[in-house]
């Protein structure tokens, strides 16, 4: 399979058993439990003696299905399917950090990740040293003997900051830890992460895998290079090797913290991740169109788009990036709040919305939306401003999306 | 001559000494495309199966990490 290209590698990844009627799209198994012929049969379940699902909580048909697929895009070694994208970074956080351990992020994250870290985390007795990750001095001096993880966005969202992960993996590996990865906004059809050293990968699938934000999930793929024996907290799984992490989330934090995906939603994201390519690429033109027409604008200050040539990430995101296509997501500044108000509402195609990767173009007001919980100081540091604006580039044709746009900067 | 081992908690016997692949593929593993193998406590990669040699008084356990793994 991994010679295949990407939709034929989405389209021809067998579930590992077939549905019993053969039928060609695999079904929903919207069970919560599985019969089993014999007591001694569910015995050997539960000790993992036996290949047969348990309770969908734990594991499901579908949803096994959805992570095969998502293991095999990423080329690693196993995938647990989440109820979210937090779902995703929260459990995989919890499966290997413990009270007095620390971990290096990114100040550029997502409003929901940084809240996680910055509050949760830290009532939890566990330290978050948060780095501008572009500056690799930084990076490597918040290292401790303690730092089990460096945690950073291939796009950070809503700055538009792309990580040059080879850097990044270079310097989380070099202290004898690693480096977990959000790559929500590139989706393995942009960043092959295991090319770049990652060692664990996090989708919000939600947006782009769903199909354009038809439901939410979320992923974590284990990539196969990280050496476990080194995490005190997985201890009890180590003698699994490499799916010592798999095995305590599976078995542990996943199961114990109820973080399952449903069915439902693993046919859904199974559908999306079919057409995945054919919108990545279209939304990234798109985008790429519109980023060059807000440039040329009187009204807007700056654009934060990877895909402009003069954008100061745009060398980092060519040479990380596959089929240079730099994503659907980009930002824009505006003179103050009261003129964002006023441009978004002028809209007519574009959504006022909080989602992204959308097949509908999306916009929001990152300071007063999602960085609300947070003080001006506080997002100044983050990088949202107040005349900060976030869109997302759905599957409209550009000339549509830019006359609206046009339309709304004269209001 | 025959050997003693454990298999997944119970005695067993084996005609010789085998690699873990042979062992397999003797008992009719059920789906050995997705079992993964410990042996005397230590998981074995799926790579030296044919080079992990199951001697007389070892211990084996056959598992299988249900959800999305590809290898």
């Amino acid at each position: 399979m991994e010679k295949l290209a990407f939709s034929t590698k989405v389209l021809h990844t067998k579930p590992n058993k077939d549905d019993s009627h053969r039928s060609i799209r695999y079904p929903i198994y919207a069970t919560a439990a599985f019969d089993y012929a014999s007591s001694q049969d569910i015995e050997d379940a539960f000790l993992m003696r036996k290949p047969a699902h348990s309770y969908s909580r734990i594991t499901n048909p579908t949803v096994e299905f959805f992570e095969k697929k998502i293991t095999t895009l990423e080329d690693g070694i196993s995938s647990v399917a989440m109820a979210s994208g937090m779902a995703a970074i929260t459990n995989t956080i919890f499966n290997l950090v413990g009270s007095g351990d620390n971990i290096v992020a990114s100040k550029y994250l997502f409003g929901n990740t940084y809240s996680f870290f910055k509050n949760t985390l830290a009532n939890l007795g566990i330290e978050v040293r948060f780095v501008d990750h572009t500056d690799f001095e930084e990076v490597e001096a918040a290292f401790d003997e303690k730092t089990r993880l460096l945690f950073v966005e291939t796009i950070a969202n809503p700055q538009i900051i792309v990580a040059d992960l080879d850097k990044l993996s270079e310097i989380a590996h070099a202290k004898n830890s690693i480096i977990v990865v959000d790559s929500t906004l590139t989706t393995p059809y942009l960043v092959s992460a295991k090319e770049h050293n990652v060692d664990l990968v996090i989708h919000s699938t939600t947006k782009y895998i769903s199909g354009g934000g038809t439901s939410v999930g979320g992923v974590v793929t284990d990539l196969g290079s990280a050496d476990w024996g080194t995490f005190p907290i997985l201890a009890k799984f180590a003698h699994l090797g490499k799916m010592a992490f798999t095995a305590r989330l599976r078995k542990e934090i996943y199961r114990n913290l109820g973080s399952a995906l449903s069915p439902n939603t693993a046919y859904l994201h199974t559908l999306g991740l079919e057409t995945l390519a054919l919108r990545l690429r279209q939304s990234s033109e798109t985008a790429l169109t519109v980023a060059e027409y807000l440039q040329s604008h009187d009204e807007v200050l700056k654009v934060n788009y990877a895909g402009l040539k003069t954008d100061p990430y745009h060398a980092v995101a060519k040479q990380g990036f596959n089929k240079e296509l730099y994503g659907g997501l980009l930002s824009f500044e505006l003179k103050d709040k009261a003129t964002s108000y006023k441009f978004m509402d002028s809209l007519e195609l574009v959504r006022r919305a909080t989602n992204l990767n959308d097949n509908t173009s999306l916009i929001i007001h990152p300071a007063s939306t999602i960085f609300c919980e947070y003080d001006a100081e506080a997002r100044a540091e983050m990088g949202v401003s107040e005349g900060l604006i976030r869109l997302s580039i759905g599957l409209e044709e550009s000339e549509d999306l830019i006359a609206d746009i046009q339309k709304a900067l004269a209001v | 001559m025959s050997i003693e081992v454990e298999i997944n908690g119970s005695k067993d016997s084996l005609p010789k000494e085998l690699s873990v692949a042979e062992l397999l593929s003797i008992k009719k593993v059920e789906s050995p495309e997705m079992v993964s193998v410990e042996l005397n406590g230590e998981f074995v990669d799926r790579g030296a199966f044919a080079d992990s040699i199951v001697k007389s008084g070892d211990s084996v356990e056959f598992l299988y990490f249900m959800g999305g793994g590809a290898k």
